[in-house]
């Protein structure tokens, strides 16, 4: 991680230096000719999608173009024929009761994800890290690094197993005298469900990147905080936790972008759309998928989607920038 | 395990008598770490024992720790009486295959100019990529232009295109390039007259194999498990890949506890014997999903601590 000073004197000097002939050129051609198929793969599915926005702030009806059309792709004839109804779509999803909910499902969940995450990934990572035994430590992050690789189908088929009322969990509870209950269809349990879901698949996988920076940590420094007597706690405190900062607030950056983006397939497969539990798994992504599939009104959804990039882009931009003003080497640009 | 004890061989030893956790401070990490797998692998050999048991027994008496019953008939019908497992099978490997190879292509040539100090774009393509990972159009725009404009509703490619790029790989790879790739190496080429191609792909190329081993990966696991696209975009059976298949037989057992909750259980019971798929087929079926992905993930992972140390966007 370089700091913003040296950057800008490399910009600087970029600028003086004058293209070096005909090889620098040609060269520049070749990188270029790299760069081609991923900036026709971005601007295929990153930025065409962008101009079709304007859905959000249409009443859309696909239309087919008459033959003398100049344009004969339906979708952007509608695009460009449709009538405008301004902020119409976001005023109607401020009066849906959906709404509401969907919003607190999503922040909620993701508060409490970004927070168990972090707790569990760096105890993961510092406990890796700290075992006697390196290849028992190996195996453990091996085993927890598993969840990640399969998919949430396959997780909902787990919790399938544990707890439908056929599962594990109600023949030992029955076996041991307990009462026969059906965790699968309370919807008290389902927020508990979901996190439990999101620590198990990902926690391994978090890890990894704070694993990979404290190995890289000076390990001097630590041998001299023991000599002058900390403990391992006290190392944490002040060696550990202090150097892995820069690396939680660039992760966190991200997150916080993204608050506003559900699992889509954890919430949509778990509960496999039972409908008693809407209320516990109805977040953005979820919603904007099922008001897709379920009209033809593509307006609604689309401003939801609308709303829920651009909350994630200022969101981003907004710490970011708190982050540069205080702590300009930590920022992600 | 193999692959552990190479890895592990590498790491270099910690000074052994100064600075060590206790005895009562690593034995309760022990316990911590043991209690931790055990989450991860009890549901794994939940679902595992299931797909070996007879089904009667799952349907009566339920899921345990052991089969009370042994059977493998569930497999065998997997190969023998599901022909849209196989095509679903056929698909998913297609797709995954297809998938990565495109991706750790784009990827590794997106991020090799960005990795180069003399290359003199470098700001304006990062920020092109970088764009995309914190500004997205929104399903309902992304599923217009793939459907309407790129054609990809029931076909193969809907179910890898839409995640064959992504500008967090660009930067890993970029990163790996710089921290893995000495400019030296590649002036030193550059004098003997070797093109830039040429240094790419012999030079630079055999150097940076563990952060295209973590692309691929990434890219396998992602298309592998693709759910999404393939619920938006294809509805043909003959595209269906075996996470949607995985999706729609779950969906029969949610149409049973819907009729349970309305009719009391025995309509349903009904049912089940005579047109659902059976409980450890259902089973079965997940262990064949996962199954090639976990076999995979041991040759890949002493690649991971290496290709994943990802930098700052700037840098």
């Amino acid at each position: 991680m370089t700091t913003t000073v040296s950057n800008e004197t490399k910009r600087a000097l970029k600028k003086r230096k004058p293209w070096g002939g005909a090889g620098e050129v040609k060269r520049h051609l070749t990188f270029l000719t790299m760069l081609l198929p991923g900036l026709a793969y971005m601007i295929c599915f990153n930025y065409l999608p962008m101009p079709a926005i304007v859905v959000a702030f249409q009443n859309y009806k696909l239309s087919m173009p008459p033959a003398d059309s100049f344009i004969q792709n339906p979708f952007i004839y509608t695009v460009l024929h449709n009538k405008w109804v301004g902020f119409g779509n976001f005023q109607f999803l401020l009066t849906s009761n959906d709404t509401a909910i969907f919003l607190r499902n999503t922040i909620c969940y993701n508060l409490v994800f970004m927070a168990l995450g972090l707790v569990t990934a760096i105890a993961v990572a510092v406990g890796v890290n700290e075992l006697r035994q390196r290849f028992m430590s190996k195996l453990y992050h091996t085993i927890l690094f598993l969840p990640y690789f399969l998919s949430w189908l396959v997780v909902t088929y787990l919790v399938y197993a544990l707890i439908a009322s056929k599962g594990v969990f109600n023949r030992m509870i029955t076996s041991m005298g307990g009462t026969y209950n059906v965790l699968y269809n309370n919807i008290k349990a389902w927020p508990f469900i979901f996190v439990i879901a999101n620590l198990w698949r990902y926690t391994g996988n978090n890890s990894i990147i704070y694993l990979a920076t404290i190995t890289g940590f000076d390990q001097e420094l630590y041998e001299a905080a023991s000599i002058d007597g900390a403990g391992k706690f006290r190392q944490f405190q002040h060696i550990t936790w202090p150097l892995l900062v820069p690396t939680v607030v660039l992760l966190k950056i991200l997150d916080v972008g993204r608050i506003m983006n559900g699992d889509f397939d954890m919430f949509y497969c778990l509960p496999n759309g039972a409908g008693l539990l809407k209320n516990a798994y109805l977040t953005v992504d979820v919603y904007v998928y099922n008001a897709l599939k379920g009209t033809s009104q593509l307006g609604y959804p689309a401003a939801a989607g609308l709303f829920q990039s651009l909350v994630g882009f200022i969101l981003v931009l907004t710490t970011n920038g708190i982050v540069r003003k205080f702590q300009p080497d930590m920022a992600m640009f | 395990m193999t692959s552990v004890t190479a890895a592990n061989k590498t790491v270099p030893k910690k000074n052994k008598d100064m600075n060590q956790l206790s005895v009562a401070a690593n034995t309760l990490w022990h316990i911590v770490f043991i209690l931790g797998c055990l989450c991860v692998l009890i549901p794994l050999w939940i679902v595992i024992i299931a797909s070996l048991t007879e089904n009667t027994i799952l349907t009566t008496q339920g899921y345990g720790f052991w089969p009370d019953k042994f059977s493998t008939s569930a497999y065998e019908f997997m190969f023998t009486g599901g022909a849209s497992i196989l095509t679903a099978y056929r698909n998913t490997i297609i797709a995954t295959v297809a998938g990565v190879i495109l991706c750790t292509i784009t990827v590794g040539l997106y991020a090799y100019p960005l990795s180069r100090p003399d290359f003199r774009f470098t700001t304006f393509f990062t920020f092109f990529s970088f764009f995309t990972m914190v500004f997205n159009a929104g399903t309902v725009a992304n599923f217009m232009v793939q459907t309407q404009i790129l054609h990809l509703r029931n076909t193969l490619f809907a179910l890898f295109l839409p995640m064959s790029f992504s500008a967090y790989w660009v930067i890993v790879m970029r990163t790996f390039y710089k921290s893995n790739v000495p400019d030296a190496v590649i002036e030193s080429a550059r004098i003997d007259g070797a093109g830039e191609w040429r240094t790419f792909l012999q030079i630079v190329t055999p150097l940076a194999i563990p952060g295209f081993a973590t692309v691929a990966l990434f890219a396998a696991v992602g298309i592998w498990n693709n759910f999404f696209s393939c619920l938006l975009l294809n509805n043909d059976r003959n595209y269906y890949n075996l996470q949607f298949t995985l999706y729609q037989m779950l969906q029969q057992i949610n149409f049973l506890r819907e009729m349970a909750s309305q009719s009391g259980g025995a309509a349903a019971a009904a049912t089940s014997v005579s047109d659902l798929p059976s409980e450890s087929f259902r089973m079965a079926m997940a262990v064949a999903t996962m199954g090639p992905i976990i076999l995979a993930y041991p040759f890949f992972q002493r690649y991971f601590m290496k290709g994943l140390t990802i930098g700052a966007v700037k840098g």
